[in-house]
């Protein structure tokens, strides 16, 4: 009871004042939400002009969260050059665009990264007929890659330190990169594993399939993907970093979009205080109570949202490796929801 | 190639200048001072805890000494001042510390409401149960109608209560404030257990048992009910000192990673390898945006040790509470500690 009473004092003493971006968002009735120019499984606009996706669903779950509507977003395709200079100047709310978390972007460009909803690294995407079967097999090859990206740098950094030598071929549009790859301008197409996964699901010209194209096993990277804000805002970066762990904590209680409603239900205090049947949750961060059970119905849970965008019931078939919850020997852990 | 690399370095730099590098009022106001003001608790063996000369020594007082190295290029310039686990968050928002490094689960409530924020996780931990082995059991489960010593106002308190009801169990709750009463209060046999984070529990294990009783005749029991990841905390409102805490705390992590330790450090300054060359600062940019100086990595290793040595040092196999890394191990060695990459 003091305690509680205490609790009450403190957040008093600091109020619960909107910051900018958030009521911007507000004002706007929309969340607008940088994407990459297009990832299968990740962000990509499908037949209907509706976006799908990982990355995605971590804009859909914010909207859930603020408005109690996933599809209030409006999406906005960045290349990997516009993407930081969009969220600076406020032309975006918050950027899903499979942006690794790095010091520099942290902190001098004025950035937060708020979670990491897929831990990825960089590999390498080779025909089989190359006849490669490693990354240590690649002295003197020529190599696809994005300009101005983390990508970049690691890709000298790893030929540094192996002593071996590559001739870049640098090109800024995904759509071109692949297309010089599946050309032959270059014998090996580098980035993360994730967009390579991607890029052999859906991306092979025809008469060629996903069987003649081989992922090498080296990851040469730390990725850490991650949802991006602007400081000045921290309940803001608190939402959208608490939407993201309300994914990975559902998965973790069991709760999914088939049974939400059945577990509204549930006896047990942590779902009771996950789902707002116990109120407090809600009202901490600024948001409805019900902003977990919308995420969840409408949304669904991490585990949900991997399968169905990347994982088994995708057509990039990608495990769950690192991104397993940490009850199951993978990375994912969201701090408790109380 | 060098062209492209060009544009985007021109790129960055334009986005630098538009972010700026502003100091944040509390990173002026450390600078100003001399000193970083950390918030530790009042005693903890191997996470804080004041020697007999008055040093602080610990994991958690390593997280000041690591991020007073970044700041001052020493690790010593800290100032520490105790605070139970009511009084933090008021120091903490009043200005009273900079930073807190006292062993606090990092909460939604906490992250949010009271206008905070975490920054990296010290130490994945969770809370357990420690009982006298007389009392003959085995497993939590085993608990019903037990008399529970624990510390009001916490998330332990709160776990416990839904742990018993969960489980459809009962107990008889003994709340005492101060760690040292709860302490008195378990080994005097007024509680039957002793709740709190598995972390606390090795600690008052190896450093509170009163003679003649010995370490051996108790037991920590295996459930682990809860997550609680223990993180610093520092204000809202001045994002480069955050900044600044975090990749400190990151930097330990990175430097165990690339193998990085106090007794290489000086060798690895002449490595070629371009990870740690950036790491090191030997190639310059971090420090630069981390508003620090470059050689601020250098300075945590070569004074404060990397986070494997820090925990073995304080509360790991070196240790007297010999905790088992666990979920504190590498990410590559299958733990959870992840340290984004330093570029």
């Amino acid at each position: 009871m003091a305690a509680a009473t205490a609790l009450a004092a403190l957040t008093l003493a600091h109020g619960a004042a909107a910051g900018p971006v958030l009521d911007a968002v507000k004002a706007r009735g929309a969340l607008a939400c940088g994407t990459g120019t297009g990832t299968a499984g990740y962000m990509l606009a499908d037949s209907t002009g509706k976006w799908k996706g990982l990355s995605v669903d971590v804009c859909r779950a914010v909207a859930a969260a603020i408005f109690g509507d996933a599809d209030k977003v409006k999406y906005q395709p960045l290349t990997s050059q516009q993407r930081f200079t969009a969220l600076q100047s406020s032309e975006v709310d918050m950027l899903v665009g499979n942006a690794t978390w790095t010091l520099t972007r942290d902190s001098a460009l004025g950035l937060d990264f708020v979670g990491v909803y897929y831990y990825d690294g960089q590999s390498f995407l080779v025909p089989k007929k190359l006849g490669v079967k490693s990354a240590k097999e690649l002295n003197g090859a020529t190599i696809c890659v994005a300009p101005g990206t983390t990508t970049e740098l690691n890709l000298a950094d790893y030929f540094r330190a192996n002593k071996m030598t590559f001739k870049p071929v640098v090109i800024e549009k995904v759509d071109e990169i692949r297309a010089a790859f599946f050309a032959g301008r270059c014998d090996v197409y580098t980035t993360d594993a994730s967009s390579l996964a991607a890029t052999r699901a859906a991306n092979v010209p025809p008469p060629r399939t996903f069987d003649d194209f081989l992922i090498l096993p080296e990851i040469i990277s730390k990725e850490p993907l991650g949802p991006v804000v602007r400081h000045g805002d921290n309940q803001f970066a608190d939402i959208v970093r608490w939407s993201l762990y309300a994914m990975v904590e559902a998965e973790e209680y069991g709760i999914t979009s088939a049974n939400v409603d059945e577990m509204l239900k549930s006896e047990n205090p942590t779902i009771k205080r996950i789902l707002g049947v116990t109120p407090g949750m809600g009202k901490a961060l600024g948001v409805d109570e019900k902003w977990v059970y919308n995420i969840v119905k409408q949304v669904g849970n991490y585990g949900e949202s991997f399968e169905r965008n990347v994982g088994l019931g995708s057509p990039l078939k990608i495990e769950r490796g690192l991104n397993r919850l940490w009850t199951k020997g993978g990375l994912q852990y969201a701090p408790p929801i109380r | 190639m060098r062209k492209l690399t060009v544009t985007a370095t021109a790129a960055l730099a334009a986005m630098l200048v538009s972010g700026t590098a502003l100091a944040g009022k509390d990173l002026d106001s450390i600078k100003s001072r001399g000193a970083l003001v950390c918030g530790v608790p009042t005693g903890t063996a191997g996470f804080a805890l004041a020697d007999s000369q008055g040093k602080w020594v610990g994991l958690d007082v390593d997280v000041c000494r690591a991020v007073s190295a970044a700041i001052f290029g020493d690790a010593e310039k800290v100032k520490y001042v105790p605070l139970t686990a009511q009084q933090r968050f008021t120091a903490l928002q009043s200005g009273e510390v900079d930073i807190l490094s006292n062993n606090t689960t990092m909460t939604l409530q906490r992250d949010t409401a009271l206008g905070l924020d975490f920054t990296a996780i010290t130490y994945y931990d969770g809370q357990g149960f420690m009982v006298n082995k007389k009392l003959n059991v085995k497993s939590a489960k085993e608990l019903n109608g037990a008399t529970v010593c624990v510390a009001p106002g916490t998330t332990t308190e709160l776990n416990l209560a839904d742990y018993f009801r969960a489980t459809k169990m009962s107990f008889k709750p003994v709340v005492i404030e101060k760690v040292e009463e709860i302490r008195a209060a378990f080994f005097s046999g007024r509680c039957d257990v002793y709740t709190t984070d598995a972390s606390g529990l090795y600690a008052t294990r190896a450093a509170n048992v009163p003679p003649p009783a010995k370490p051996d005749d108790f037991i920590i029991l295996p459930e682990i009910i809860s997550k609680e990841p223990l993180a610093p905390a520092v204000r809202h409102g001045d994002n480069q000192f955050a900044d600044i805490v975090r990749w400190a705390q990151y930097a330990m992590l990175e430097a165990e990673e690339y193998g990085i330790n106090s007794k290489n450090v000086d060798e690895m300054l002449k490595s070629e390898n371009p990870t740690i060359k950036r790491i090191l600062g030997v190639t310059p940019g971090m420090g630069k945006a981390l508003g620090v100086d470059e050689k601020w990595v250098y300075n945590i290793v070569k004074q404060v040790g990397n986070y494997g040595e820090s925990f073995d040092k304080h509360v790991g196999a070196g240790s007297p509470l010999k905790i088992d890394r666990g979920l504190n191990k590498l990410w590559t060695q299958g733990g959870l500690q992840y340290a984004p990459p330093i570029r």
